[in-house]
């Protein structure tokens, strides 16, 4: 069942990349023809790497058997656990435990936030980005207040003037119709642009979810696109 | 007593993330300077892990590590005051484990609980094995361990009680009749499999 709904996407996803080119070199008569597809794949894109990277998490947990070396040092997270006054007592497994999900709250984090500056045509992140990764997370309401109004703000000023004017919002699952009916064209340019980055990246997921190893992540990439020219 | 157990055993995982040390104190400054990092995860460790998932010819910039490095620290204060208001409505004294786990529930972080118990079960796991193996230990490393061990099942009867039925709960310590092994369950079975149809589904989506 869930092979077929993601075979299912991945069918759509395809139909959908078939206007790319056209809208490419067909020019403003491309743009009609390519409004709304853009949009639902930048969406589609983006479930389907938080998919992907969850997966993998699930299989890298699985073959740990190294608790010492960790991504974080532990006193640090204790320290921070602690300047809370209720807090009493903490046990050794707690810190260790927490050095993980703060991993993994940083990755997530930061894979939403590249897919904002993707949208904007960025290769490099920056504050607003994660400003909107935060506005556009429900389980990161908690962060609002760490993001200055300014953040906002200038997000909100970017992505007007990347849709004309109008300011958008919509959730992580948000649904066809309704991001149809609030989202307007997308100029065709920013469309056939955003996805090569995109597939870069999936490129960079690929041979790390192949090779199974953060360690060789690097290298693996590195084979992966000489093999792709 | 018990303070004394964690900072022994707590170094044995640091890294030297942080420019300065914390206990350097040559002036106001410096002291201020470090009092401010304190509240946060090292600079370097945090651009690390973001790294990760960057392509390779993305840049992040210090100011996105630094919001990055305030929004981890306010992480762990909010999944820690949950986990504390825990504890104390079940007059407990110690935040473990599975407090941790419990609190990342209860706040919407569905996705990390299933990867936090593995790893927490692991961990157990291998601690276990090691307090098993005591003659490959220095004496002073087995008190430290054993220490930590009988904390931990200390707190073990309340687990029984109000953790859910999907935690995991370990007997009592008993070294000589414990025998650990880190087989693979199904689940990893099935997350292969997964991965599989994820690597198939994006290698077919370039082809």
């Amino acid at each position: 069942m869930e092979t077929n709904n993601q075979q299912q996407q991945q069918q759509g996803a395809q139909a959908q990349s078939g206007p790319y080119p056209v809208a490419g070199a067909g020019g403003s008569a491309g743009a009609g023809a390519g409004a709304p597809p853009p949009f639902q794949h930048l969406l589609q894109q983006q479930q389907q790497q938080l998919q992907m990277f969850w997966s993998y998490q699930r299989q890298e947990i699985e073959h740990v058997n190294d608790f010492k070396n960790h991504q974080l040092p532990l006193a640090r997270i204790k320290k921070i656990m602690k300047a809370d006054e209720d807090v009493r007592m903490i046990s050794a497994e707690a810190p260790i435990l927490f050095a993980k999900a703060c991993e993994l709250f940083i990755l997530e984090l930061t894979i939403r936030s590249w897919l904002h500056a993707e949208e904007n045509k960025r290769r490099t992140l920056q504050k607003n980005d994660i400003a909107a990764a935060i506005t556009r997370t429900d389980i990161f309401d908690f962060l609002v207040d760490i993001v200055p109004r300014d953040e906002i703000k200038d997000d909100a000023a970017l992505v007007g003037a990347t849709a004309s004017g109008v300011p958008y919002y919509y959730p992580p699952i948000g649904q066809p119709a309704g991001m149809m009916i609030g989202r307007p064209a997308v100029d065709p340019a920013t469309g056939v642009y955003v996805q090569p980055p995109s597939q870069a990246w999936q490129s960079v997921w690929q041979s790390a979810a192949e090779d199974a190893s953060y360690g060789t992540g690097g290298a693996g990439a590195q084979r992966s696109l000489d093999g792709q020219s | 007593m018990e303070d004394e157990s964690h900072n022994n055993t707590l170094p044995n995982g640091f890294n030297t993330g942080s420019p300065e040390s914390p206990f350097l104190k040559t002036s106001t400054t410096t002291t201020q300077h470090n009092k401010e990092q304190d509240r946060f995860l090292p600079i370097a460790n945090v651009g690390r892990i973001m790294k990760k998932v960057i392509p390779p010819n993305g840049k992040i910039s210090k100011d996105a590590k630094e919001t990055v490095q305030e929004c981890v620290s306010e992480f762990i204060s909010f999944v820690t005051g949950e986990a504390s208001d825990k504890c104390q409505r079940e007059k407990r004294k110690t935040i473990n484990g599975d407090d941790v786990i419990w609190a990342i529930t209860t706040l919407g972080f569905e996705d990390y609980v299933e990867p936090l118990k593995t790893y927490l079960q692991k961990y157990k796991e291998i601690e276990g094995e090691k307090l098993s193996i005591p003659k490959q230990m220095r004496s002073e490393q087995r008190l430290q361990q054993h220490h930590n061990n009988y904390h931990d099942q200390n707190n073990q009867p309340f687990n029984g009680a109000y953790a859910s039925s999907n935690l995991i709960s370990q007997p009592p310590y008993v070294p000589t009749d414990q025998k650990f092994s880190l087989t693979f369950s199904p689940n990893s079975i099935q997350s292969q499999l997964r991965q599989q149809d994820q690597i198939d589904s994006v290698g077919h989506w370039y082809e």
